[in-house]
């Protein structure tokens, strides 16, 4: 897979989630008693596990952490050359009247947070639900917005933003084109 | 129209014949080639001359299923793959088991048929298995021989008086060897395929039970009795220990038995269902080395029309059988005489003089004066089957697309030229 | 790994990761189950036919309950009430079903090969629920789900299926799924009912005594015992089936004692097993009908969720 090109480090994304991890903290005042932090696979489970460690070193505690596979809700089943395999979800929590962040890596067309908000419905009635991204592209094809986010960044429509951690080896992220993707 | 077929390699094995040479076709008789007046000439070079093909087991369909085949189509077909005469099983609809029935099919033969059609008729009325046919009336009426093919007669008691009976009207018996119960409810032959895909099997046993039954009834009465499409290894040992022991039964051999396998079912594809079924490997290896050795004497095709829509089904509910007659020669000459198991003059006999000794035909051989039946072939032609060239009207066979060798080329009926290939 | 196949007809047709990918699917479908609200809208707006040319009630609920689960719109056949009976043929008859623009056709068939001539034919996707004595790739995906649910792997394990093998669409399907995923299987019954062609396929062991066939297993999977065998001559009663072949509480102590006992469904009690066996908190019956949904969701989403090419 290509590298494609760099739009930002690895000590870029530490700051953006550190910016990240402050805004949650300031909204709900260091208390994370009511609070959940769900990561939207892929890469937005291991960006919601370091925004986790981030707050725990901040202020001493942190939301519970969960993880969501938007698969069954996709709106575009049937229309797919492939489907990426289902991966775990986990909602260690009551959803009825719980804080949820839903954190993802990039917000490109916002539909893969329309399908989260939807299985999030089916499993309670959530008080409120907010959104942490580490990329905004600023041009979704659905009313959605972000509330906290690490960097805006306005590659062209052909390009697809990737993010990498350490765990997958040059961590940073890269506008790659659409056609060296596996999806 | 008169003939002079120049250069063949004419192998004729009645007369132990094997060279180069010319024959000539005059007034639908076999002539001395020197003195054909208005001669059509012939050059063979390179081909082979036989005498005509002779398949002993043929489905014509007609009467009661002739979406599926005619007399006419059947007979063409016939023609196409090199066959001179065909032997009519008397399985049609109604059965061939009274004078009348026989009547119109020579009738019918004499106004369409494309080669020489061989009446047989039923050992058994409606070949029911219960009581005997009116075989002396049935020999009257013209049959060369006698079959319940599709069925066996199960009671043997009854199939003891039909062979003595038959005997004392000098009628071949051709049987389709089958115990019911072994055989009963199977799609396919039982064995490792059959126990892996979870089908109903039929028993090898089933065709050794019956072969073993006629053995003794032949050897007791002292008449012959001919097996049909033997399939299965124990078959070919029990024949081939009957023979050395002087009792009078023959064999014949299909082309797909020769040369396909159960395996095959795993594709669900109809056009390998058929009885008796597809067997193992060691089965095909075995009746391959039967009929190189002459245990088994005769090629038969069982050519088995049916219409699509009858074999566009589910394996389970699918009719039995494959068309054969313009395959026969491409297949059996490549899996026996192309592959250097057979010598092809051996291998002529089988088409041949094999099928004329198991009728009782003496003398079938291309000598002067004899009726112009002639077969001639080229050995070299390489070709891919294509079914949709097919003169028959079904198109039920396993070997489309399949790469073969050998090639009918000229079939002449009592010196008419029935048959050409183009291109 | 990606799903990429039109129809799910034979476990011999899967290798290891396509197998692993149903079940890793399935496990996430399980927990929809388990949870307040049990829809998911994955399959909204899709069609899905359950047409059933072989009787069944178990399978058949199975399968519509798991289609409603994904939000699909369910039709039922039953070969009865199709025109079948009025001599329509098979293919005919599914080409009318496909022109009302189904996008799934989940089959029983009671003749061997049935379904895999129809996807053949068939532009949309088809789901072998049944055929013949050849394949039930459903039920063994659940079976194999529950023993990987409950061993952790299933390579390695000793797993004895007992019964009428020589019939048994289960049994041949699990044969093949558990053989991809490295167990050792034992085919075990009357020797009328187990033939021993099936040693043919590696890694299989054919027994017809019951002590050693359960002799250390991991992993016991009863098939039920038909009566119409007992009238074909194959054995002579379910008295003696019972006594020479059924588990009881003695016979379980030659079993690893955190063996698995499993059945397909329904049981015959005190005749594949016993009362108290059925009872016992080995028996994972009950758990392998709960399975049995997860798995048939998993499916259904795989096979309807690719362009088909």
């Amino acid at each position: 897979m290509t590298k494609g090109k760099q739009l930002f480090s690895a000590a870029d994304i530490d700051g953006a989630v550190g910016k990240i991890a402050s805004g949650i903290g300031d909204e709900f005042k260091g208390d994370f008693r009511e609070c959940a932090l769900v990561g939207i696979h892929q890469q937005g489970v291991p960006l919601a596990e370091r925004i986790c460690r981030a707050l725990e070193k901040k202020f001493g505690s942190a939301p519970v952490l969960g993880k969501l596979d938007i698969s069954m809700y996709r709106d575009d089943i049937g229309n797919r050359m492939r489907l990426p395999p289902i991966r775990e979800t986990e909602i260690p929590f009551d959803v009825n009247g719980s804080s949820i962040i839903l954190v993802d890596d990039v917000l490109s067309t916002g539909r893969t947070i329309r399908a989260a908000l939807d299985a999030l419905t089916d499993y309670g009635r959530a008080g409120l639900i907010r959104l942490a991204v580490l990329v905004d592209r600023g041009n979704p094809e659905f009313p959605i917005r972000a509330d906290y986010v690490g960097f805006t960044a306005h590659p062209p429509e052909k390009m697809k933003v990737v993010v990498r951690f350490e765990e997958d080896g040059e961590p940073g992220i890269y506008a790659v084109e659409w056609k060296n993707q596996n999806l | 129209m008169n003939y002079i077929l120049k250069n063949a390699r004419i192998i004729d094995p009645g007369r132990g014949i094997d060279a180069v040479g010319d024959i000539g076709i005059e007034n639908g008789l076999v002539a001395d080639p020197g003195k054909v007046k208005k001669p059509t000439v012939m050059d063979l070079a390179g081909k082979v001359l036989t005498p005509g093909f002779i398949d002993l087991h043929v489905h014509l369909r007609q009467p009661g299923n002739t979406m599926a085949e005619t007399i006419a189509s059947g007979t063409a077909a016939a023609a196409a793959g090199g066959f001179t005469s065909v032997v009519a099983m008397p399985n049609t609809s109604p059965a061939a088991d009274t004078a009348g029935a026989i009547e119109y099919l020579r009738q019918t033969a004499a106004r369409t048929g494309v080669v020489r059609v061989l009446p047989c008729g039923c050992m058994t009325k409606g070949y029911a298995g219960q009581e005997m046919a009116g075989i002396g009336s049935l020999k009257t009426a013209g049959v060369v021989a006698l079959s319940d093919d599709g069925k066996c007669i199960q009671d043997h008691a009854l199939m003891r008086h039909v062979v003595e009976y038959a005997k004392s009207f000098e009628l071949p018996i051709l049987d389709h060897c089958e115990d019911n119960c072994l055989a009963a409810g199977g799609v396919m032959h039982e064995g490792k395929w059959s126990v892996l895909l979870g089908m109903n099997g039929m028993n090898g046993a089933a065709e050794e039970l019956m072969i073993s039954r006629n053995i003794i009834l032949a050897r007791q009465i002292g008449w012959s009795i001919h097996m049909q499409h033997v399939s299965v290894k124990e078959s070919v040992d029990l024949l081939r220990k009957a023979r050395a022991e002087g009792i009078a039964v023959t064999g014949e051999a299909t082309p797909h038995h020769l040369s396909l396998t159960d395996e095959n079912i795993k594709k669900y594809d109809t056009n390998y269902k058929m009885n008796p079924p597809l067997r193992s490997e060691e089965d095909r290896q075995a009746l391959i080395r039967g009929v190189a050795d002459g245990t088994i004497t005769a090629i038969a095709t069982d050519h088995a029309p049916h219409t699509a829509t009858a074999k566009l089904v589910e394996f389970d509910h699918a009719p039995f059988g494959i068309i054969g007659l313009e395959t026969a020669l491409g297949v059996t000459y490549t899996v026996l005489v192309d592959s250097g198991i057979m010598q092809l003059p051996e291998y002529v006999k089988r088409l041949t003089t094999g099928p004329a000794e198991i009728l009782r035909m003496k003398g079938y051989d291309l000598s002067e004066g004899k009726a112009a039946d002639i077969t001639v072939f080229d050995p070299e032609a390489e070709y891919v089957i294509d079914p949709a060239k097919f003169k028959s009207k079904s198109r039920n066979t396993p070997f489309g697309g399949r790469k073969v060798k050998c090639r009918p080329l000229l079939t002449f009926v009592g010196g008419k030229l029935v048959y050409s290939f183009e291109g | 790994m990606e799903w990429t196949r039109k129809d799910l007809l034979s476990l011999y047709d899967l290798n290891a990761e396509e197998i692993e990918c149903i079940l890793d699917t399935a496990a996430e479908f399980k927990k929809v189950s388990q949870r307040r609200v049990k829809k998911v809208p994955a399959l909204r707006g899709k069609t899905v036919v359950n047409f059933f040319v072989e009787p069944s009630t178990r399978t058949r609920v199975s399968f519509e309950l798991a289609e409603q689960r994904l939000s699909a719109d369910v039709v039922n056949m039953q070969a009865q009430s199709s025109s079948l009976l009025k001599g329509e043929t098979l293919l005919d008859t599914v080409k009318n079903i496909e022109a009302l623009q189904v996008d799934l056709v989940v089959m029983r068939h009671s003749a061997t090969g049935a379904q895999a001539f129809i996807a053949s034919k068939l532009k949309c996707g088809v789901i072998n629920a049944g055929d013949g004595a050849h394949s039930h790739p459903t039920q063994a995906l659940l079976d194999i789900f529950t023993m990987r649910e409950k061993k952790g792997t299933v390579k390695g394990l000793k797993v004895t299926i007992l019964g009428d093998i020589l019939h048994s669409r289960v049994a041949r399907s699990n044969m093949w799924g558990l053989l991809k995923l490295g167990a050792h299987v034992t085919l075990a019954g009357p020797s009328t009912l187990v033939p021993r062609e099936f040693e043919s396929v590696p890694g299989v062991r054919v027994c017809h005594n019951l002590e050693e066939a359960v002799e250390g297993a991991d992993v016991v999977n009863l098939l039920r015992i038909q009566h119409e065998r007992q009238t074909a001559g194959f054995f002579p009663g379910i008295g003696e089936y019972a006594r020479f072949f059924g588990i009881n509480s003695d016979n379980m102590k030659l079993m690893k004692p955190d063996v698995l006992i499993m059945h397909p469904g329904p049981i015959n009690r005190d005749v594949e097993l016993s009362g108290e066996v059925a009872d016992c908190s080995n028996s994972v019956i009950l758990e392998q009908v709960t399975n049995g949904l997860a798995i048939r969701m998993a499916v259904l989403f795989l096979v309807a969720g690719c362009v088909k090419k």
